[in-house]
């Protein structure tokens, strides 16, 4: 009995070093759920993409989430951050979709294609009616680069697209696009953040598979 | 040719060099033992004796596993080299012995060197020493390779392998059923076999806990001490399980109560034990050493 209390002493003693003083447990911000984004993102005017996910751990796993953070007045930035399973989980269908947004009044948690905080604001651009008479949002020239960094490519919104995402977002339901052009199935997220769409890491090995590739790297 | 033979003529007066530090030696091994003051100076003779003889010549093995550890970089001088040999050697052979006086003074606390090795001529005794001088051969090895030529660093370091060793010699009393003090009044081989073993795997674990890459000595001693009671949460879990899968038969077993305590005394069972923390600590060593979690970069 005495020493299966000092081998329990020993193990809490353990984990509780590693914890404190590990320099892998420092660094990484953890994050519960959409709410701690408040005080995570610090400047306003900022969207927050998520652009990859990742567990590590074979019984106890351990999420993490990779933000491209993008302020109105501030450089792009890559966050890392710990995550809950329930919000990783939670996300798998949102990626590529901007999670989080902080305006100078507000902030949204409601998942949407990313640079929907900028649209119809006449700070970052306008809309522009084409020859065809269809109005599209253009940015202004200080953020002309805002369509690499939201990962739009050569896709540019419409009024339609805006009208149709105001209304998704009066019903608090999360908005894909029009024909689901953002998500994890959408072909423009797939284009523009290929890092996480990449085939091996798509790709679902069976044991015969891990097993025959095993045997060609080592014999 | 010129050049291969001068070559040649370093390395000679290098052994030459090391010969004469290995002299110096036989003198500092006075200051801790006074008492061999009469054997050491004079012409030693084996066979008078043997336990004497091995624990002399356990410090000998020792300070050759340390000096092993220091290199010659002849691009520098050949008298500079020899005179970072002189310093470093010094250095070592000091740490070296300070380091053995301190864990026989924990372990034999009980214990006079004289009356055993001199008058009792007690081979268990001599045993254990000899696998105490290989142990802290080994870790002093370590540090000096750890402190990469940084006298505060080696300071450090070897202030802290001996709290360590101070620490895991005092683990045996938890881990073996024989009676150290009893059995070493008594001579008893099983005794030095089964702490043999344990002393061995014990240096075997703190040597791979100090054996890593080092960049700030916060974080690297951080990481020793996580290590280390890394270790002692694995250790036992392989002792448990060896012991699980090859049980043994003690006197019990056939129905022969009180021959326990005299099989535990027969030599056997002190094999049997040191076999068991021998293995057991290499492989806490795989585990706590040879497993790579990687990191998550690669995907990020």
């Amino acid at each position: 009995m005495y020493k299966i209390f000092l081998y329990t002493i020993l193990m809490i003693s353990y984990l509780g070093l590693s914890k404190a003083l590990s320099p892998s447990e420092h660094g990484v911000q953890y994050l519960q759920n959409a709410r701690a984004f408040s005080k995570l993102i610090k400047g306003t005017q900022s969207t927050v993409i998520l652009i990859d996910t990742h567990a590590t751990g074979f019984l106890i796993k351990t999420y993490y989430q990779k933000y491209r953070v993008i302020s109105g007045y501030e450089n792009v930035e890559e966050l890392i951050v710990r995550t809950s399973k329930e919000f990783a989980k939670k996300n798998m269908a949102n990626m590529g979709l901007s999670l989080y947004r902080k305006s100078d009044t507000d902030e949204e948690f409601l998942p949407l294609p990313p640079g929907s905080l900028y649209l119809g604001n006449s700070e970052f651009g306008e809309w522009k009616t084409r020859k065809n008479g269809k109005t599209y949002w253009k940015f202004n020239k200080v953020f002309k680069n805002f369509p690499k960094y939201l990962g739009w490519g050569k896709f540019r919104p419409d009024m339609d697209f805006f009208q149709q995402m105001r209304s998704f977002i009066s019903l608090h339901q999360t908005y894909y696009g029009p024909n689901n052009e953002f998500g994890p199935q959408g072909k423009i997220t797939r284009e523009n953040f290929p890092q996480f769409f990449r085939e091996e890491r798509m790709k679902k090995q069976n044991i015969r598979t891990l097993m025959i590739e095993y045997f060609k790297e080592n014999f | 040719m010129a050049e291969i033979f001068d070559r040649l003529i370093i390395r000679i007066l290098l052994a030459a060099f090391v010969c004469i530090m290995i002299y110096l030696y036989r003198y500092a091994h006075v200051i801790f033992y006074p008492t061999v003051k009469r054997q050491v100076l004079k012409k030693i003779n084996p066979a008078e004796n043997p336990a004497d003889t091995l624990h002399l010549f356990s410090r000998l093995v020792g300070i050759s596993i340390i000096f092993s550890s220091i290199t010659f970089n002849e691009s520098s001088g050949v008298v500079l080299s020899l005179f970072h040999f002189g310093v470093w050697g010094s250095i070592a052979i000091v740490l070296y012995l300070v380091s053995l006086f301190i864990i026989e003074s924990i372990v034999f606390y009980n214990f006079d060197y004289t009356d055993e090795i001199l008058k009792r001529k007690n081979m268990s005794y001599a045993i254990i020493s000899f696998c105490h001088a290989i142990v802290i051969a080994y870790l002093t090895r370590t540090i000096m390779m750890e402190a990469e030529n940084s006298l505060i660093i080696l300071l450090v370091l070897w202030l802290y392998m001996l709290v360590i060793v101070g620490f895991s010699v005092k683990y045996y009393t938890f881990i073996s059923k024989l009676t150290f003090n009893r059995l070493l009044i008594q001579k008893n081989m099983s005794l030095c076999f089964s702490y043999g073993g344990f002393s061995l795997g014990a240096g075997f674990i703190i040597a791979s806990c100090f054996d890593q890459e080092h960049y700030d000595i916060t974080v690297y001693c951080i990481q020793v001490l996580l290590k280390t009671v890394l270790s002692l949460i694995i250790f036992p879990l392989f002792k448990k399980g060896l012991v699980k899968i090859f049980p043994i038969r003690m006197g019990e077993d056939r129905g022969l109560s009180g021959q326990i305590e005299t099989e535990m005394q027969s030599i056997g069972y002190g094999f049997y034990e040191g076999s068991l923390f021998i293995s057991g600590a290499i492989l806490t060593t795989m585990i706590v050493n040879r497993i790579q979690f990687g990191t998550i970069y690669p995907f990020f």
